[in-house]
């Protein structure tokens, strides 16, 4: 037992793909889940149960004694948005690897070429990002990025705004600039099952202003944005995330990666980390 | 170390870039427009991605996960994200020494003041992987070293090894100029089977 890992929510399943009871990791343990009467429910591989969470069409658990409800995401619940269950990827790579590259616009034009982003428009201006100490999250705001197609919903190549927030350490939430409705944010969020140190399973989930798409549209576009990350994602090397400096070389651009790592490192968080004692 | 054979030419093409391996270092092994070979660490230092999987531009190798150019000596020169500023010269990626010679590419690991092989005249036929380990091979021909390995009575033919794994290696065959290269092939694969003990 890490109470430092083991007490925070983990998604284990989105709910309206839970058919017949089956089993999964967590952590690199086996659990099972399943759903009765609308209710769903987890258990620990000596069969006690585990407490779970219903929420953003997904299904969390913890091996632990969370210390703190699951995160919220208000902006999700205002009317009018369409909710986006898009289902799961398997990637073999360390869970902190996978929301680190949710983190990361400087990989746009060369990954999501033509999509996220596009020769020249390459630069990355600076932008905030605070380790939010009264809610113990990392958020990094007023990040600005030149996007050709910035979701299904756009209609042409605009700047998009994004903020991001890191409200547990294996989960990403996104608010970026949506086009239909400049004013609002699009919310897309990064739900990492840890399955174990070095293999995740990734739950992307949206709650986007888009009238036009259909569903299947809007999941097409997040899964072949999330399959060109994980053609990175399954070749960096080492597969755990190295915390401390030295290993690889950040810069400006990556200042939210930077903070992502220290927190992580501040909270004790080391499942899927490389410290270099190890 | 001595010479170790990584690649034929014609697998790596000018404004190509490969994965490859010596034992336990993995390699991204390239070419250059003009023809110049480079066998790198196969690892970006900025977020560890594999180079093989990135893209020749001029004479830059760039890591296809953030576009950052490294030049023919392994210093980064350019960083996409930040396109005024001058990288420091930290930025770089170890570099091993590598040459062409006869249409085989050579790497050594350690650095090496002995000449590149002599191969008389011989020409690359094909690579072939053998689950056999390097030194095993080397020692079913009765030989000491495995950068070549002369086979004169079949074909004049020339076998440059390259350690893979514990079970694994590749080997890169050449042959006399004027060899039938289907001949060539198929004693190779003769050859293979009886390495690795199965009935041919």
């Amino acid at each position: 037992m890490n109470a430092a890992i083991d007490n925070h929510w983990y998604p284990v399943a989105m709910i309206s793909g839970i058919d017949a009871p089956r089993e999964t990791l967590l952590l690199g343990k086996k659990i099972s889940l399943g759903r009765e009467d609308g209710t769903c429910w987890v258990l620990d591989a000596s069969g006690a149960e585990l407490p779970t969470v219903e929420r953003f069409g997904h299904l969390w658990t913890s091996p632990g004694q969370p210390n703190r409800d699951l995160f919220t995401i208000p902006e999700a619940d205002s009317p009018g948005r369409r909710l986006v269950d898009v289902g799961s990827v398997k990637v073999k790579c360390s869970p902190l690897r996978a929301v680190e590259n949710f983190l990361d616009i400087a990989h746009f034009p060369f990954v999501h070429t033509d999509i996220l982003g596009a020769e020249p428009h390459t630069e990355v201006d600076r932008y905030d990002v605070k380790i939010r100490e009264e809610v113990d999250e990392v958020w990094a705001t007023k990040v600005k990025f030149y996007q050709p197609q910035a979701a299904k919903s756009a209609a042409g190549g605009i700047t998009t705004e994004y903020m991001y927030r890191v409200p547990a350490p294996t989960c990403s939430v996104l608010y970026k600039t949506c086009p239909p409705r400049p004013g609002e944010w699009d919310v897309i969020t990064l739900f990492v099952q840890p399955l174990t140190e070095e293999w995740c399973e990734v739950w992307p989930w949206m709650a986007l202003y888009d009238d036009e798409s259909t569903m299947s549209e809007m999941v097409s576009f997040q899964q072949l944005i999330f399959m060109q990350d994980r053609s990175i994602l399954e070749n960096q090397l080492p597969r755990k995330l190295p915390l401390d400096p030295g290993m690889e070389v950040p810069t400006q651009a990556d200042m939210t990666s930077v903070a992502y790592r220290r927190w992580l490192k501040k909270i004790g968080y080391t499942y899927g980390a490389q410290l270099v004692a190890a | 170390m001595d010479w170790v054979a990584v690649g034929l030419k014609e697998d790596v093409p000018p404004g190509m870039v490969i994965p490859s391996r010596i034992s336990d270092t993995e390699l991204a092994l390239w070419c250059t427009p003009s023809g110049r070979y480079h066998a790198w660490s196969d690892r970006c230092p900025h977020r560890g991605m594999r180079l093989s999987h990135g893209f020749v531009r001029g004479d830059t190798l760039a890591c296809i996960y953030h576009g950052w150019q490294y030049n023919e000596a392994g210093s980064c020169e350019y960083i996409p994200a930040h396109p005024k500023l001058t990288p420091p010269d930290t930025i770089c990626v170890p570099t091993y020494a590598c040459a062409e010679a006869g249409g085989v590419i050579w790497v050594s690991l350690a650095g090496t003041d002995m000449p590149l092989p002599v191969l008389g005249g011989r020409v690359p036929i094909r690579s072939l992987q053998i689950s056999l380990s390097a030194p095993d091979l080397a020692a079913h021909f009765g030989a000491h070293s495995f950068t070549t390995i002369a086979v004169v009575s079949d074909h004049e033919a020339l076998l440059a090894v390259q350690p893979c794994t514990d079970r694994t290696c590749m080997v890169h065959a050449l042959a006399a100029p004027d060899a039938d290269r289907k001949v060539v092939s198929r004693w190779l694969e003769d050859l293979r089977a009886t390495l690795e003990g199965v009935p041919s």
